[in-house]
């Protein structure tokens, strides 16, 4: 409870100092629009030239697309942790953090997040819905509540492994470009993953399970039983890499070396 | 209870080497040379509650890294340590709530946001809501005018003193203060040594204060810790530090007529002094002290009964600095 009041603090004061710069929240809240409707077209220009994808058909990879958005925008929102190394760990702000009564973690999500990111969820929400008008889904009361569940399991997923990846700033000073080649990973769990070869597939669900994050759970939703089971895991695949990368997160600041003055 | 208690205390880094060139570097890629340096070796320090210590040793000598280890930020390699009771690393969140820290060279306030919402924040964040020692700092440290700027809109002096205020909110029994005056004109610094002695008077305060700046140690610590390499090379009262190794004092003379090294050299025969001449101006002479057993007015004495007519005068003294430098250049 006081971890939360702690973090409504933050937000209050995020949102004061965002909003001193009106002009730069508009470009935000633009570029975001942009890169999403650019996802969209890429998606029905591919249908411009085939009916199906591995079974599957326009409406439904649109319903997929707009599910995705759910929990990559709460995960934008939360897990920005782009420039922690530049910020936290050159610059030593983590020093700053390590001497403040709050889990470090915590703090950095509080001190990098951006709210404004969650208007993700309202555009995620209509591209399902323009998807789904295209359907006959068969929308049972429980599925609104299962598509909750799905979106934390997802946000989890996805900062599980992000924080695993900037654990690796506190093991080591050199920079990784590791992060970016995972980001492109990520985008292949907003399609169907039986479009894929098994090993890809393979990896989308054990290694860098990006397909929990969208393709399992939009599948469930949009009456597929296929994947019905990895639909089921997926608020436990979150809980399990989001716990390890914790792990490895708190070993991190033990080998912490604090930065150079 | 002490408030700092370290018992061999030591932090060992492992640095990685390259080798030369570019098959060097090729060869880094597949077998890494490392080499363990020893930051901080075995030191010992124990604080009692309510003193200010001084802590001061040149760039790389273990003095951050030892802040860092004593703040909870670093965990020690090996050896015993306990502040106000706590392991500072492995009991963090607990810990720092007892503890307040000024790094000079870096904020501790949120860039963007105003000061007072940083200090709200920073209420909330400690749990504590004890207004009124919070307006008394901004009065003594009269930043009450800077409150509704961004930090980032500060200036060096003005934020300092901010920084200070956000340290101590929490009302720690300790505090850290990394370089707190550094590239402060005097006026600040005098105003922050008076609160930091009012603060440690009137709530007894711990202060552990590194500093390159040594009149800051003088204003305020009786006591130094002297690092060098790793290792504590001194460690006691200042004014010992000063009789010990203050030697050398020197009498600056402008005489009214100009006289010969030589007569006043056999004038002050029997004294452990040595003159010199200034080139430019002849009238210009130094004497120089040796060693603790002659003072001042015993040279003058016997330059004034000797009937040396003296016009101006001036005494001066070794300064902790100079001392310092000595003390670092002898080992």
């Amino acid at each position: 409870m006081v971890q939360f009041q702690i973090f409504w603090e933050y937000v209050k004061q995020y949102m004061k100092a965002r909003l001193a710069y009106r002009l730069d929240l508009v470009v935000k809240f633009l570029t975001d629009l942009i890169s999403q409707s650019f996802n969209l077209i890429f998606i029905i220009v591919v249908f411009g030239h085939t009916k199906q994808l591995g079974g599957w058909n326009q409406a439904e990879v649109v319903f997929i697309y707009g599910y995705f958005l759910l929990p990559w925008a709460i995960f934008g929102t939360f897990f920005n942790l782009w420039s922690f190394n530049d910020r936290y760990i050159i610059k030593g702000e983590l020093d700053r953090v390590l001497t403040r009564p709050v889990h470090s973690l915590l703090q950095i999500i509080m001190e990098s997040m951006t709210p404004e990111s969650l208007i993700g969820v309202v555009t995620g929400l209509a591209v399902m819905g323009y998807g789904a008008s295209q359907l006959n889904l068969d929308w049972a009361w429980y599925d609104s509540i299962l598509m909750i569940l799905f979106t934390l399991g997802g946000v989890l997923v996805y900062g599980g492994i992000f924080i695993a990846l900037t654990s690796i700033s506190l093991y080591t000073d050199s920079k990784t470009d590791i992060q970016p080649i995972v980001f492109n990973v990520s985008n292949y769990g907003r399609y169907p993953v039986n479009i894929y070869s098994r090993f890809v597939q393979f990896v989308l669900t054990w290694i860098l399970p990006f397909a929990f994050v969208g393709f399992y759970p939009a599948s469930f939703l949009l009456d597929r039983g296929d994947w019905r089971f990895y639909a089921y895991i997926t608020p436990v695949v979150g809980l399990v890499y989001f716990s390890i990368a914790v792990l490895l997160w708190n070993r991190g600041i033990r080998h912490y070396r604090g930065a150079g003055n | 209870m002490n408030a700092i208690e370290a018992e061999k205390l030591t932090k060992e880094f492992q640095i990685y080497q390259s080798r030369k060139g570019l098959t060097g570097a090729f060869r880094d890629l597949f077998n890494r040379n490392y080499r363990t340096i020893r930051a901080v070796n075995e030191v010992n320090i124990s604080i009692p509650q309510g003193e200010m210590v001084g802590y001061i040793g040149e760039n790389g000598a273990g003095k951050s890294t030892t802040i860092k280890m004593l703040t909870g930020i670093l965990q020690p390699t090996s050896g015993e340590l306990k502040v106000n009771g706590f392991d500072p690393h492995n009991q963090r969140e607990e810990f720092v709530k007892t503890i307040g820290v000024v790094f000079g060279q870096r904020s501790q306030l949120w860039w963007d946001i105003a000061v007072q919402e940083s200090f709200t924040l920073l209420q909330k964040v400690y749990r504590v809501d004890n207004q009124k020692l919070l307006d008394r700092m901004i009065e003594v440290l009269n930043i009450g005018e800077l409150l509704d700027q961004p930090v980032r809109k500060l200036s060096l002096g003005q934020r300092m003193r901010c920084e200070l205020v956000a340290s101590l909110i929490h009302q720690p029994s300790l505090l850290f203060l990394d370089e707190p005056t550094i590239g402060l004109d005097v006026l600040v610094k005098e105003n922050i040594r008076q609160f930091l002695r009012e603060m440690n008077k009137e709530f007894g305060t711990t202060i552990l204060l590194t500093t390159h700046d040594l009149t800051d140690i003088e204003a305020l610590c009786s006591r130094v810790i002297m690092l060098d390499k790793g290792n504590i090379i001194y460690d006691g009262g200042l004014t010992k530090l000063k009789q010990e190794w203050g030697e050398g004092k020197k009498i600056h003379l402008e005489l009214d007529q100009e006289i010969s090294l030589e007569h006043l050299g056999q004038l002050t025969e029997a004294l452990p002094v040595t003159w010199s001449k200034n080139e430019a101006n002849t009238k210009l002479f130094t004497a120089s002290l040796q060693g603790n057993s002659v003072t001042a007015s015993e040279v003058l004495s016997l330059l004034v009964t000797s009937g040396v007519p003296i016009h101006e005068m001036q005494i001066q003294e070794v300064s902790t600095e100079e001392i310092v430098r000595k003390i670092y250049q002898e080992g």
